[in-house]
């Protein structure tokens, strides 16, 4: 984040510096009234609201400061009203003046637009502002003009002079238009607010909407042919200009009001569960979209509760570093209205202090067990990619060389060779072949990865020694799933004929609610368990790999059940 | 008689060639893979095709879905599937939809020089052909061998040749047996076993094949 308060404190320096020169020339002139002293009131106020959000919003003290830097320009035609440079830099302040006003208003409190609409509201409300004053900049020529201030075109004047009646009731209409699209774009603000930006936003909005108001009915005026300003409406602008910088106080002033939500917090993190620290802050905080981000210095990365990495640069949100900067606890993203909460977000961060801590180490725990379990995966991801390479290696290699062997044999003997040497040659060659064949199968069996589980698991029920009933389904699911759910079952059914004296097994695999539900029963005596080392373990591992689980119901006499519960997303 | 060849390793393909040729087949073409298979039959219209069941790309079932192919395209040209896979639901994939003129033999068997020719000479008379050691291996299972119980030795000899895709007529052969007396025992095994007496040679193969994959004694 940066925070540049340097830059806030020169533009506010400069701004009063304006204001002084503009108090000073008008006493001179004796056209000092209390209007004046009013202005330069407000003005002072808007400047302590600039520097009072400085720290926080930087960007927002910056445009406040822009918007009173205009006002005091605008002033200042009053004061040389027949120095042309004056009269050119008046129109010029008088022209951005309205939209600066608003781009103020609706960038409040990040500084910054946040949808299209705004943008695109902005970006005309400066196009007609700056092209309605292009008219009076290039043949406006206001010397006859009593009540005008300045009296005198502006540098830019081309020496033609237009009426510019008609243009001043068409741009006058234009700029009704654009102020009603400014209260409903200001309505639609606080409807959408997270309920903890509106104490900051409500204030704002009133004054923004009593300033459109005043705004709207100068142009009314203008519509109806008066000219120039009523004293009335010249007060109520008055008003609008102090109204602002007041309601950003206002606002501070309510946040500083609410750290009691901050001591219901720490009551409500006292009792809170593991996981849930992030909930107690985004409701004394009032934003739903509150993400915690607990920063793992060895790991130099925000993660969240579970562990997961947390994204902290998103768009339209703003972060709060809680702890020092330079090593900090947690960090806070929240939508960035809630910018001018910061004060409270601050103490919200100190009085969860512990429970953070506490959070971070367990964060970090199960960022560890996260990444243990990934490693595992991919240990036997790899290892199973590996069977099967290997597998089509003996086929495509051992394999085919020795039947290319074979073949030679065959021809051998259609040329003369010993006929019992060659009948034994081939009979090694078909041991050799089998046995190649077989070590391929158990390696990796082809069907499996080309046929799916079920044609797999039909190859096991034709090879096992007793009679084997299987239910699977002609699905497909993920092959570490199915390579999975095939070696418990091969393993179950091995283990059912060497040890159970079982007459009769049954195999199932089911899918339900994303899990894939392996089971393999059988008849016989019982007493089955897992061993450190045994082959019932490392199936345990490989469905642990996968995250599931593995359990062996095996009491004495009553037959054994395998159950393997791997989670399996989609096919 | 005309054969084509097809297998992705040369050492193979070439040592089929000269084996073949040998012992009087003509090898009209020989192919690496798949397309180029599909090519050859399309133009030398051959007796039988012999398909490696895994060629490129991906060196999987490419053979199964070629054999298909050419059963789909050319009736007349017989296929004989080359595997290395004892499993039946590879068989049952080859021989379902066209149970003629169809085989499906160990890869070993190329080195078998009798039971290749054999299985070759079948096919190109429109028998099926299923690997022994696969037969053997569904007569092995324990429910399978439950059910078989009620058959005598000389029936279940005979069972397991029909299963292997032989006809009445080269049963009778192997077994100098008199045809007559074949049918007979095939009359009485499929009554035993409760399986339809008139099915059609080709298709008696498969519904044999299922009886003996059955879990249970239900059909």
């Amino acid at each position: 984040m940066i925070r540049q308060p340097a830059a806030a404190w020169a533009a506010a320096a400069a701004t009063l510096a304006l204001l002084v020169v503009d108090v000073v020339r008008q006493l001179q002139l004796g056209v000092a009234d209390t209007g004046l002293a009013f202005f330069a009131f407000a003005t002072c106020v808007g400047v302590a609201a600039a520097l009072a959000v400085a720290r926080w919003q930087p960007r927002m003290a910056v445009l406040i400061l822009a918007w009173l830097l205009l006002s005091v320009a605008d002033d200042l035609g009053v004061d040389w009203p027949t120095s042309r440079p004056v009269s050119t830099v008046w129109m010029l302040g008088t022209a951005l003046l309205p939209a600066t006003y608003a781009l103020m208003v609706l960038a409040y409190p990040a500084g910054r637009l946040r949808d299209r609409s705004e943008r695109a509201f902005v970006a005309v409300a400066y196009t007609v502002g700056i092209v309605g004053m292009s008219f009076p900049l290039l043949f406006g020529d206001p010397r006859d003009c009593a009540d005008c201030a300045p009296r005198v075109p502006s540098l830019l004047f081309t020496g033609t002079a237009l009426d510019l009646g008609v243009e001043a009731h068409v741009f006058a209409a234009a700029f009704i238009a654009l102020g009603l699209a400014f209260i409903a774009l200001i309505v639609r603000r606080l409807l959408q607010a997270p309920p903890g930006a509106r104490i900051t936003l409500f204030p704002l909005g009133l004054a923004a909407v009593f300033a459109a108001g005043d705004f709207i009915a100068q142009r009314v005026v203008v519509l109806a042919g008066g000219g120039g300003l009523t004293p009335t409406l010249d007060w109520l602008d008055r008003f609008a200009t102090l109204a602002l910088p007041l309601a950003i106080l206002f606002g501070i002033a309510a946040i500083r009001r609410r750290r009691g939500p901050v001591g219901d917090l720490v009551v409500e993190l006292g009792s809170a569960r593991p996981g849930e620290v992030r909930a107690a802050l985004a409701r004394t905080l009032g934003d739903p979209s509150l993400q915690l981000a607990l920063w793992l210095p060895e790991r130099e990365e925000f993660v969240d509760e579970q562990g997961g990495r947390v994204d902290i640069a998103a768009p339209g949100r703003a972060m709060t570093l809680l702890g020092p900067e330079q090593e900090p606890l947690a960090a806070l993203v929240h939508d960035e209205r809630l910018v001018a909460q910061r004060p409270l977000i601050e103490a919200a961060g100190a009085a969860a202090r512990l429970a953070l801590e506490n959070a971070r180490l367990q964060a970090q725990l199960r960022a560890q067990l996260g990444e243990l379990r990934a490693s595992r995966t991919r240990l036997v991801d790899a290892a199973d990619a590996e069977r099967r390479r290997l597998e089509r290696d003996l086929h495509d290699g051992a394999q085919q060389r020795l039947l290319a062997l074979g073949l030679a044999l065959q021809l051998l003997r259609d040329h003369g060779g010993d006929p019992q040497l060659l009948e034994q040659a081939e009979a090694e060659l078909q041991l050799a072949l089998r046995e190649l064949r077989d070590l391929a199968r158990g390696i990796h069996p082809a069907i499996l990865s080309e046929q799916g589980l079920a044609a797999a698991v039909r190859s096991l029920a034709d090879r096992s020694s007793l009679p084997v009933t299987a239910k699977v389904a002609d699905d497909r699911y993920p092959l570490a799933v199915e390579t999975a759910a095939y070696f418990v079952i091969s393993e179950a059914l091995a283990n059912v004929a060497k040890h159970a004296d079982a007459h009769a097994a049954t195999v199932s695999v089911a899918r339900m609610n994303g899990h894939l539900l392996v089971e393999v029963s059988d008849d016989g005596r019982g007493g089955a368990a897992a061993e450190a080392g045994g082959g019932l373990q490392g199936l345990a591992d490989r469905v642990g790999a996968l995250d599931g689980r593995l359990t062996i119901e095996s009491a004495d006499a009553g037959g054994t059940t395998i159950r393997a519960d791997i989670p399996c997303a989609s096919s | 008689m005309r054969l084509v060849v097809a297998d992705d390793s040369a050492i193979v393909r070439d040592g089929l060639r000269h084996l073949l040729e040998a012992h009087g087949y003509e090898i009209a073409a020989t192919a690496a893979d798949a397309d180029e298979l599909l090519a050859a039959v399309e133009s030398t219209r051959p007796d039988v095709a012999l398909i490696d069941i895994r060629m490129p790309p991906t060196h999987t079932t490419e053979g199964l879905a070629a054999a298909a192919a050419i059963r789909e395209r050319a009736p007349e040209v017989g296929v004989l599937v080359l595997s290395q896979h004892v499993d039946a639901d590879y068989a049952f994939a080859l021989l379902r939809e066209h149970p003629s003129r169809s085989g499906y033999l160990l890869k070993d068997r190329i080195t078998q020089l009798q039971t290749l020719l054999d299985a070759i000479d079948r096919v190109a008379r429109g028998e099926s052909v299923v690997d022994r050691e696969l037969v053997e291996l569904l007569l092995r299972r324990p429910a399978t061998r439950d059910r078989l119980a009620t058959l005598s030795e000389r029936e279940r000899t005979v069972l397991a040749l029909v299963a292997e895709g032989l006809s009445d007529r080269a049963i009778a052969e192997r077994l100098w047996l008199s045809v007559k007396t074949v049918e007979t025992h095939v009359r009485h095994i499929l009554a035993k076993l409760t399986l339809p007496a008139d099915a059609q040679h080709n298709r008696r193969v498969l519904a044999v094949l299922a009886y003996l994959r059955q879990s249970d004694g239900a059909t």
